[in-house]
């Protein structure tokens, strides 16, 4: 994406301090807005947006996305930057959901993720078919020896002065995966935030509620969409950018994006419930 | 993929670009406020170059966080920015005469949870990571007032999601027709994220200069500017949207001429159908 | 059924015109070397390879698109609220986008080759004017067929977001499909065509860009003629189908068993594209072979 290129020195290993910290931060945030607005459907909406912010977090990790070298064959993934291509599935996701809203909370929430799921299995398919047939070139990881779903051995497959190119079956099941949490998790956040807004706004600006559903709905979806850009961006900080899919070494960091993502989400969603409930 | 981490040498030091853009983009913002004083619409422009000032100190922003190298693209900054600008900024429109100042702090705040979390729990250990993202919650949420009061004429809830529909000639209001209504903050949002991370991510490299990066800026600022006057007419009366139209393309004609000399000015060489130089050595 | 058979229709044309828009917006990145092979265009210079390759480095495509189609649509709400017609506001919208692109695209490559200034790497104007406006065509012509998809979705199927919500939406989603689906063709198999077939391009060969052309030296319109024979089209089909079979599974099956027709078509076509591509993937390590045996070089 960018020629930034410098990798920063962030290690593998967990802060414990910082995360007791920020799971501090997390129980305190929860607690603030259970005192403000009492054990009501507000609160539950906030239980929901957190939940959402977390399947993101988590989703993000197993996109296969290998930034600027995988453009040239030189590492597996695919060829664009982890966020935004968490981001366009976890959003046509959220598209399919919305459409949904009114079949109720759980279909919503399978529909969303079946269209992220679906977003990314047609993609990750022209992956290969681009790699296959327009260059020639067979799926090959760098991280592992193995294919551990298909049993595949994978280093003789990898051209000289690579880290290996395409996706092996293994990433392209970690992309339909990443993209089904992403899809559910922002959509389980536009539902929270809609039902609210849906609830409190017409008695807040003295509106019916048929008139008020176009502010709710856009209020939900742009909330939805910047909460899944703020997750996405973290889980993507976490895994300083690339990573092969769910068996890559990078994987085993998603306890920290999980502590991030919920932190990040209370945040947000504190807020974004306030608008209307305090 | 080799540009070397720099550090910023010379020109404007960071605090002041920081300081000035916060009081001008606070300031120009309570300009628009003029609005309800005089009871025109005619002072919606000062949204516009609010934005333009928080833009500029944006840009520099986000020059500061990424020379460290954060692993993932530029872009992603601006997206982080304007995802936790947005909520912070619209609580804030609750609050009437207050909200740009109750923006600023709750943006702040959030910036910072977001800051420590990205620091501390994702173990980055950025030492501009806590402060960048503070700056950059402030100004996404100060950008989005910004573009909300060019566009709907007033910073206010109320102002921002109820508008009028003429319908045979009848004023009629209308909550669909509003810049939340209509989800054009969603449009706002993508102009300011990307008018935010182009001027670095078009001006990195070895030879980055401040002043040009600045100027481009500016221009991205003016150029959203225009678009969104555009996106007003609806919304205010038309009088006022072409005012701020004629604010933007000056502005934006302005800093690009200036930004096409500067680049001019730093060029190696400035060519027309000539063939690639000669190198020596190959 | 009438309504059924109206919505087949429209997803029928939505999905076309987002293969249109697909194949628009990957030959456009492509000729502004936009995403990741941008990272190749960038270092050349640096490795002493200077060239005419238009270098336009706005965003990812991704995000660059979200405010491409964002915008687009925005404009074009705002005409419709102003009681224009659509298909004249649509136009209105795509066209004021377009300027706004191709605005960013002239600032983008005077930025980065006026920081390059230090390895040598000129300024051409010439390929600033031709480039610019080619690009801008292409983006006309995928903003156009993208906003129209998202007005099809909001007016004649119904969904609730209002039109710049999905213009940000498909824009982000048609950016990450094109780019995940053309860099590779244009990143790979153009750049380094001096590279050996059927293989990545080595680490160490990074910056070495194919810089002269049949005739002359090489600019950024052979490179939107080579990727639209395949990379362009494979990112149109690519976001056809998402448009398509998103589309096509909410309108004929969310009525049966309230939603759950839905989910349950979706499954089978994520299930179907996974053995696709393992199918694909089983095809190629069977007739390109390892790397290692010298007899089985890869592809011929």
């Amino acid at each position: 994406m960018s020629a930034i290129g410098a990798k920063p020195a962030a290690g593998s290993a967990m802060d414990m301090t910082a995360t007791i910290i920020g799971i501090i931060i997390l129980l305190v945030i929860i607690a603030a807005t259970y005192f403000l607005v009492g054990p009501g459907m507000a609160f539950m909406a906030l239980i929901g947006v957190i939940a959402g912010g977390i399947l993101i977090g988590f989703g993000v990790h197993f996109v296969p996305v290998g930034g600027a070298p995988a453009a040239m064959g030189q590492a597996p993934g695919i060829a664009t930057g982890v966020a935004m291509l968490a981001a366009g599935a976890g959003l046509a996701g959220l598209f399919g959901g919305a459409w949904a809203a009114e079949l109720g909370i759980v279909v919503a929430t399978v529909t969303g993720a079946v269209g992220g799921g679906l977003m990314m299995a047609i993609t990750c398919m022209f992956v290969n078919f681009i790699y296959v047939f327009g260059m020639g070139i067979p799926s090959a990881s760098g991280k592992v020896a193995r294919d551990p779903i298909t049993g595949d051995t994978q280093a003789e497959f990898k051209s000289q002065g690579t880290e290996g190119h395409g996706l092996p079956f293994v990433s392209y099941v970690g992309g339909v995966i990443g993209g089904l949490f992403g899809g559910a998790g922002g959509t389980l956040i536009y539902l929270m935030l809609l039902e609210v807004y849906t609830e409190e706004l017409p008695g807040m600006m003295n509106a019916l509620p048929g008139q008020i559903l176009p502010i709710a709905v856009t209020l939900a979806g742009i909330f939805a969409i910047g909460m899944f850009l703020v997750n996405a961006v973290l889980a993507a900080y976490n895994i300083t950018g690339t990573i092969e899919g769910p068996h890559d070494p990078k994987f085993k960091r998603f306890p920290r994006a999980i502590v991030a993502s919920a932190i990040a989400s209370a945040v947000c969603g504190m807020v974004a419930i306030m608008i209307v409930a305090l | 993929m080799t540009v070397k981490v720099e550090k910023i040498e010379g020109g404007i030091p960071h605090n002041t670009i920081m300081v000035a853009g916060l009081i001008a983009s606070v300031v120009l913002v309570y300009l628009t406020y003029a609005n309800v004083l005089t009871g025109t619409q005619y002072f919606a422009f000062f949204g516009g170059l609010a934005t333009v000032a928080a833009l500029v100190w944006g840009s520099h922003t986000i020059k500061h966080l990424c020379s460290y190298g954060i692993g993932t693209g530029v872009p992603s900054a601006g997206m982080m920015a304007f995802g936790s600008g947005v909520i912070a900024m619209l609580f804030a429109t609750k609050y009437g005469i207050a909200a740009p100042i109750v923006a600023v702090i709750l943006a702040a705040v959030v910036g910072a949870i977001l800051g420590y979390v990205a620091n501390n729990v994702l173990n980055m250990k950025i030492p501009v990571m806590i402060v960048s993202l503070v700056e950059m919650a402030v100004i996404g949420a100060l950008v989005l007032m910004g573009y909300a009061a060019m566009m709907s004429g007033s910073f206010e809830l109320s102002a921002l999601t109820t508008g009028s529909v003429s319908i045979l000639g009848l004023s009629l209001p209308s909550y669909q027709a509003s810049f939340l209504g209509g989800a054009l903050i969603a449009t706002a949002f993508m102009l300011g994220g990307i008018a935010i991370q182009h001027p670095f991510n078009a001006c990195l490299g070895p030879s980055w200069t401040q002043d040009r990066m600045l100027y481009l800026a500016a221009e991205c600022g003016f150029l959203s500017m225009i678009a969104a006057a555009i996106m007003s007419m609806p919304l205010i009366s038309m009088g006022a949207a072409l005012v701020s139209l004629f604010v933007a393309v000056i502005g934006w004609y302005y800093t690009y001429a200036k930004y096409i000399e500067l680049s001019k000015r730093d060029a190696f060489s400035w060519l027309d159908s000539k063939p690639i130089p000669e190198v020596e050595g190959q | 059924m009438e309504s059924i058979v109206f919505g087949i229709g429209i997803t029928a044309l939505a999905g076309a015109l987002a293969t249109v828009a697909g194949a628009a917006e990957n030959t456009e990145s492509d000729i502004g070397s936009q995403g990741d092979p941008n990272s190749q265009v960038q270092l050349a210079p640096q490795m002493g390879y200077l060239h005419r390759i238009f270098n336009k480095a706005i965003a990812g495509e991704p995000p660059a698109w979200g405010l491409w189609i964002a915008l687009g649509a925005g404009i074009a709400w705002a005409f419709m609220a102003m009681q224009v017609n659509p298909i004249l506001a649509i136009v209105l919208g795509a066209a004021l986008a377009t300027f706004v692109q191709g605005v960013y695209a002239t600032t983008a490559y005077l930025g980065r080759t006026a920081s390059l200034a230090k390895f040598g790497q000129p300024v051409f104007v010439d390929v600033l004017k031709s480039m610019t406006t080619v690009t801008m065509a292409h983006a006309f012509v995928a903003i156009f067929a993208t906003v129209t998809v998202c007005h099809l979705m909001n007016a004649a199927l119904g969904h609730p977001f209002p039109l710049p919500l999905l213009g940000l939406v498909w824009g982000i989603a048609l950016g990450a499909a094109g780019s995940a689906t053309g860099n590779p063709f244009y990143g790979k198999e153009r750049q380094y065509q001096n590279q050996k077939y059927g293989a990545g391009v080595p680490i160490a060969a990074s910056g070495n860009i194919v810089r002269y052309a049949e005739a002359g030296e090489r600019n950024s319109l052979d490179n939107g003629w080579f990727s639209a024979r395949l990379g362009g089209p494979a990112s149109g089909v690519c976001f056809g189908l998402i448009v398509f079979l998103e589309l096509w599974r909410t309108v004929l099956f969310e009525h049966i068993a309230a939603g759950w027709g839905a989910i349950i078509i979706g499954i089978i076509i994520i299930l179907v594209f996974m053995v696709i591509d393992r199918y694909i993937e089983v095809w190629a390590r069977k007739n390109y072979g390892p790397y290692g045996k010298p007899a089985e070089e890869a592809s011929s």
